[in-house]
């Protein structure tokens, strides 16, 4: 699964000791130790994806046997290519794809607009709004009740049950609520003065000078929608509207289950530990291809709402 | 009479009065026959007249039920699997899943049941599971019913099995799950031992305990460097086939690991015990603690993963590790292929140890729950014809495992099955192009379980018909008596259960691994009483004893 590391932010610390100035020897040992330190951090972190992708083109017995580290062996592309014709994990890879963006989309405009309410501080009843959203954060109907409510409102098997539950995250909610309290009321005003309606002041001046609070976000929700599997596990009925995680799920936990709790003989087929390395591989491939892109704006939007002016 | 059972069947709707409802259909179904409240005249739509043993069920039009379908990621679920286009050829009946991925299925059965919105069929029920759904109402008591199993209760006949499905019956003296049968013990855990090291050593292969002892102590004369036994299956209980097999070869019931049960019946006194203050679970920690003092057993064994022990194994490291018969086919001997071209590896029969040449464990399979709004449906009847029929009878049985004659499989004129040229099912036909189940849905966990034991056999290599054959001849002791408890005392266990278990294992571990000296074995068992030994014992021989009181009350009336 893909993670958020913080190495992103470690990268952000401005780069010390300028050429040609002398630095104190303190600083020198500080540095050293500094990098050896965040080099053991990054060997650790990446261990286990190098490790994935070495397993990803090794042969199964020789995983079996616990013989691949960080080198294939046994190099072999069926794997992939197995995994490639296999039209269920197509399928369920695009269900992920269209789950991730019709749930990203529903999120933003809800999340957004919502936010951009709470933040005109002279809003009546701002506190019940708040309150009404930051309730959810301490208690919830639970399970059953959730389930009885998104069955019978007719979401079950579409992507509805998955976008429209999960729609407001209210810690990502409160960040940007203090982000747009951060902006200028004056821009605000003379925007109205030149006649922009509410939306318009919103769409044509606040939203523009969002974009890092905004794609913040959007990373946030695109990869919490792109790793989530609990909500579409339990509101989709046929393995053919299943994300990938729902079916990468399944492929490690039938593996481990079958072979180590006595399963009944029908049941006692495992799947190989290669086809779940490839499966691994292909499923994080889009986060963490899309992450560098989008890490610049995410460096700058974690910290938004830390320092308040 | 009849407005009684009017009244608790409407009574029962109301999921909320559930626990009320067991009270009084509980009271009502005591009696005879004619109280069951099984006024079933409205439910036979589409069911068959006259259904009985050898009779293919078809229902008189075409039907459809729901079913809980747990999705293996070996056989993906498809639409087009011949199984479900055969089976409403045959029955009438076309099945509609809710396909639940394995991982999980034990979550989204626990909601949808809650939630009032399970389909009809639940299978891969294991029994026990059912406990939690009993008091919620949700689920049909399906003792009340088998009048209309009839291939059902001629398997409890003729295999001897009440003992064994009384074990699944509920404080109401009901049950509430269909379990699958098996028509004997089926034993597929034991060691795998290296053949090629045993003739090299010019040894036997062990036959008991001692057997056993001797051939490790041998082996590490021959590479004093290395520890001859190393095992798995460790997690998350230590020593979860081992101890399980030298349990019950003391004659600590059902053994330790997996097998581990806090009481165990006690024939002698006609009253259950701690299993872990027992003297055969006394001998077998013994045992297996002189294992590890002597060096051939690596006590590694109970904390390492699976994955190491299978490497210390394939690589030659060690000898002997615990196997079923897949374990050793797909991974001790493809690996062991490659280090060691010369090595042999074999499952060895089950050693046996003081308590004898016996064979321990239930004859039932996970099985199947009926949702209780198939009560109401006017095709109920059909429905359990229809159970009655896959599950239980010998052709649905058949048809489930190995599907259609002729396209999946022949059969010789002695009963042997084999599959056609293009089918694979468990490396039978290696070469096939085609999976029996991924492919068309046979031999399918859901639906393929127990039965014969010929049946059960007929998809073995020749090398574990033999295994079975030995295991076979051995005796099957009787099952212990069913301990039903209420509701209240199902939640009183529930506290005393966890703990207890964990701390028998956990001291168990340290006796075996030498951190506690036997002579600690005396204020062991005291320890034992400090957590509610005592009380959870009273506990499971007042519900024994609640039991036995029912039992005869009802067998005099």
């Amino acid at each position: 699964m893909v993670t958020l590391d913080t190495s992103a932010i470690i990268d952000k610390t401005p780069p010390p000791a300028a050429t040609g100035i002398r630095t104190s020897r303190g600083y020198r040992v500080f540095q050293v130790v500094n990098t050896v330190i965040l080099l053991g951090v990054v060997v650790v972190t990446l261990y286990p994806i190098v490790n994935i992708v070495a397993r990803s083109f090794s042969g199964d017995g020789y995983i079996r046997s616990g013989k691949v580290n960080l080198w294939p062996r046994g190099f072999n592309l069926t794997t992939y290519k197995a995994v490639m014709t296999n039209a269920m994990f197509w399928t369920d890879y695009r269900n992920t794809v269209v789950y991730t963006v019709v749930a990203t989309v529903v999120a933003m405009v809800l999340t957004t607009c919502y936010a951009y309410v709470l933040s005109k501080k002279d809003l009546r009843g701002r506190g019940v709004l708040v309150g009404v959203a930051v309730f959810t954060m301490f208690f919830s109907g639970g399970l059953i009740p959730n389930y009885v409510l998104v069955t019978t409102l007719g979401l079950k098997n579409s992507v509805w049950a998955i976008a429209l539950p999960n729609a407001i995250s209210v810690f990502n909610l409160l960040v940007m609520k203090a982000f747009f309290e951060g902006l200028p009321q004056e821009l605000e005003e003379a925007a109205a003065i030149d006649g922009l309606s509410t939306y318009g002041t919103l769409w044509r001046v606040v939203l523009p000078l969002s974009k890092a609070v905004l794609a913040t976000m959007v990373l946030f929700y695109a990869v919490s929608f792109w790793n989530s599997w609990f909500t579409a596990f339990l509101y989709m009925d046929h393995s053919d509207l299943m994300p990938v995680t729902v079916y990468l799920r399944n492929l490690i936990a039938g593996a481990t289950n079958a072979t180590s709790v006595g399963f009944s003989e029908a049941d006692a087929t495992a799947v190989g530990a290669n086809i779940q390395a490839v499966t691994i591989v292909l499923t994080t491939l889009p986060i963490l291809v899309v992450y560098p892109f989008v890490q610049r704006y995410f460096v700058s939007g974690v910290t938004l709402g830390a320092v308040k002016g | 009479m009849n407005n009684i059972s009017r009244r608790s069947m409407l009574l029962s709707l109301g999921a909320t009065l559930g626990a009320a409802t067991l009270g009084l259909t509980g009271c009502s179904s005591d009696g005879g026959d004619d109280k069951k409240g099984s006024d079933l005249s409205k439910n036979r739509a589409d069911a068959m007249d006259k259904f009985g043993v050898g009779d293919q069920f078809k229902a008189t039009s075409p039907v459809t039920f729901t079913t809980l379908l747990n999705d293996n990621p070996g056989y993906p679920e498809k639409s087009n699997w011949l199984f479900w286009t055969e089976l409403a050829k045959r029955t009438n009946v076309t099945l509609k899943p809710t396909v639940v991925p394995l991982s999980d299925y034990e979550n989204k059965r626990s909601v949808i049941i809650g939630a009032g919105d399970a389909p009809f069929l639940i299978p891969k029920t294991y029994p026990g599971q059912e406990a939690p759904f009993v008091a919620s109402g949700a689920i049909l008591a399906v003792s009340d019913y088998v009048d209309l199993l009839p291939n059902y209760r001629d398997k409890v006949a003729k295999w001897n099995l009440q003992g064994d499905v009384d074990t699944v019956l509920q404080d109401d003296g009901k049950y509430y799950v269909l379990p699958g049968l098996h028509q004997d013990v089926w034993i597929d855990y034991t060691f795998a031992i290296r053949s090629d090291i045993l003739d090299q050593l010019g040894l036997q292969m062990p036959k008991t305990l001692d057997d056993l002892h001797n051939a490790l102590k041998a082996m590490k004369a021959a590479h004093p460097d290395r520890y001859p036994m190393t095992d798995r299956w460790s997690q998350p209980t230590p020593g979860g086939a081992m101890l399980q097999t030298f349990g019950q070869a003391f004659g600590a019931g059902y053994g330790g690991g997996w097998g581990y049960a806090n009481a165990t019946y006690d024939g002698g006194s006609d009253k259950f015990v701690l299993t872990g203050a027992m003297d055969q679970y006394k001998a077998m920690i013994d045992y297996t603690r002189t294992l590890v003092a002597e060096k051939l057993l690596d006590p590694e064994s109970f904390t390492q993963s699976d994955d190491q022990a299978n490497a210390k194994f394939t690589s030659g490291k060690s000898f002997v590790i615990s196997t079923n018969a897949q374990e050793l086919v797909n991974t001790y001997r493809p690996g062991l292929a490659k280090t060691d071209p010369n090595a042999k590896v074999v499952k060895m029969p089950v050693p046996v140890g003081p308590a004898g040449e016996v064979k321990v464990g239930l004859r039932l399979e996970n099985g199947l729950m009926i949702s209780k709004k198939a009560r109401d449906s006017k095709d109920f009847v059909a429905l359990m014809q229809f159970v009655d029929w896959l599950f239980y009878s010998d052709e649905g049985q058949i048809f489930a495992k190995w599907g259609v004659e002729n396209v999946t499989y022949t059969r010789d004129a002695a009963g042997n099955f084999k599959l056609t040229k293009d089918v694979d099912y468990v490396g039978l036909n290696p070469t096939a192009s085609k999976k029996l189940n991924a492919d068309f849905g046979f031999s399918n966990g859901n639906f393929a379980y127990g039965g014969s034991t010929q049946l059960l056999e007929s998809t073995f290599s020749e090398e574990e018909k033999q295994f079975q054959a030995i295991m076979t001849a051995r005796k099957t002791l009787p099952v212990p008596p069913p301990h039903p408890l209420n509701a209240d005392e199902q939640e009183q266990f529930a506290l005393w259960e966890a703990p207890l278990k964990d701390y028998v294992q956990q001291q168990t571990l340290k006796f075996i691994l030498g951190e506690r000296p036997m002579s600690q074995w005396d204020s062991f068992k005291s320890e034992l009483k400090g957590k509610n030994g005592d009380q959870y014992l009273s506990l499971i021989n007042g519900a024994y004893d609640r039991y036995k009181s029912k039992k005869n009350g009802s067998d005099k009336s």
